[in-house]
């Protein structure tokens, strides 16, 4: 069974990373956080501050992101899920993509 | 009396959606996924049914970790789209059938499921990206939802044979509604993929195409797994297909499937299953 499985620990430890990330599903929110990063994640820590601005997708999910709270961030800035998926494994886009039956379909 | 006339199997895939939305109809790349859909389309357009029931999930979008519902009906006449990060999709917000689904929120819990209930809240794409696929939006939907949210996100999960006794209240609930009203029951989800981790971008098409065929013939042989078996099985979120046991739970025992397809071309594997 996978580490990364969200269960009740990894929420109780990502949740104020998680509430900023389910936040930039309010179109204020996401220009409030292009506009001005630091003052949007006011409420994270320094270590989430810079794995957000680094959009460090494995050290975001190491830390207790969600998946689908992520996915508002890679929304955000314009990142598809296979790019994170690759990161995930710890590959380049192209990388993953020779592992795919049908690399346009994304 | 209202009835239900059949049930739908189908993945919820975000990009389902997008390729819908950005018209990739005829792109050699996803033309294999819209054909699949056509024969649910025209069934649906033929059958009219007043009302889809959808089992899907909420993407940490609608609902949040701080009160995630392990099940929740919505109750009322209409839904929002939901933002997700791009704005909302231009299609009408989503009608519901606010009598149908109170006597179903009553009818459960009588029958001891004790499920939370929702007024309108936004749904994401874990309901519209299928219904894009199989009903038309313009000038409006041509009939209701009623919503049924599921935890397939936050461990502890419900058990699949939870899941399956769910739908069979559900049809008990649906059939005592004196209203003639034809509902279609819809689940959503899968099939192989995982998000998550260095197994990340894992599917097994073996596997899926033999959960296709006992979701036919042998659901309580599903239902009967472990939510760890799912996982193992088919990827940490393919545990999600057990929203698919709701759907075939409230169908006859006997009901036989019409039509599937099956295309896997990125991290997770799409399908659609119509059954009668």
């Amino acid at each position: 069974m996978s580490k990364y499985v969200f269960d009740l620990e990894r929420s109780a430890k990502g949740l104020r990373l998680n509430r900023f990330l389910n936040g930039l599903s309010k179109a204020e929110q996401r220009k409030r956080f292009l506009e001005n990063p630091g003052e949007a994640m006011k409420g994270l820590t320094d270590e989430e501050q810079a794995m957000v601005l680094r959009l460090d997708w494995k050290a975001l999910q190491d830390y207790g992101a969600s998946f689908f709270c992520l996915e508002k961030l890679a929304r955000t800035k314009g990142v598809s899920n296979p790019e994170m998926v690759a990161a995930f494994r710890g590959e380049t886009l192209e990388q993953f993509l020779r592992t795919r039956r049908v690399p346009g379909a994304r | 009396m209202a009835r239900i006339i059949g049930g739908i199997g189908t993945s919820h895939v975000p990009t389902i959606a997008m390729a819908y939305d950005r018209g990739k109809q005829d792109d050699p790349d996803w033309k294999p996924l819209f054909k699949g859909y056509e024969p649910v389309a025209k069934w649906l357009a033929e059958k009219k049914p007043d009302v889809l029931f959808v089992c899907f999930n909420d993407h940490a979008t609608t609902f949040f970790f701080d009160h995630y519902p392990t099940f929740a009906l919505g109750v009322s006449a209409e839904y929002p789209i939901a933002d997700e990060g791009t704005g909302v999709r231009k299609i009408p917000p989503l009608k519901g059938h606010a009598a149908l689904s109170r006597h179903i929120a009553r009818s459960l819990v009588a029958d001891e499921f004790d499920i939370s209930v929702f007024q309108d809240l936004p749904l994401d794409h874990g309901v519209h990206s299928p219904l894009t696929m199989m009903w038309p939006t313009s000038p409006d939907w041509p009939g209701a939802v009623i919503p049924l949210v599921v935890n397939v996100v936050q461990q502890p999960l419900p058990k699949p044979k939870r899941c399956f006794a769910l739908g069979k209240a559900i049809r008990r609930a649906i059939e005592s509604y004196p209203e003639d009203l034809k509902v279609a029951m819809v689940g959503t989800g899968g099939l192989s993929h995982q998000m998550i981790g260095e197994r990340a971008g894992f599917n097994d098409e073996k596997w899926d195409r033999e959960f296709l065929d006992l979701i036919e013939r042998d659901p309580e042989r599903l239902a009967g797994m472990t939510v760890e078996e799912f996982m193992q099985k088919g990827g940490n979120e393919g545990a999600e297909v057990i929203m698919w046991l709701i759907m075939r739970g409230a169908l006859a025992p006997h009901a036989k499937k019409l039509h599937q397809n099956y295309y896997l071309p990125m991290t997770t594997a799409m399908a659609v299953a119509l059954f009668e």
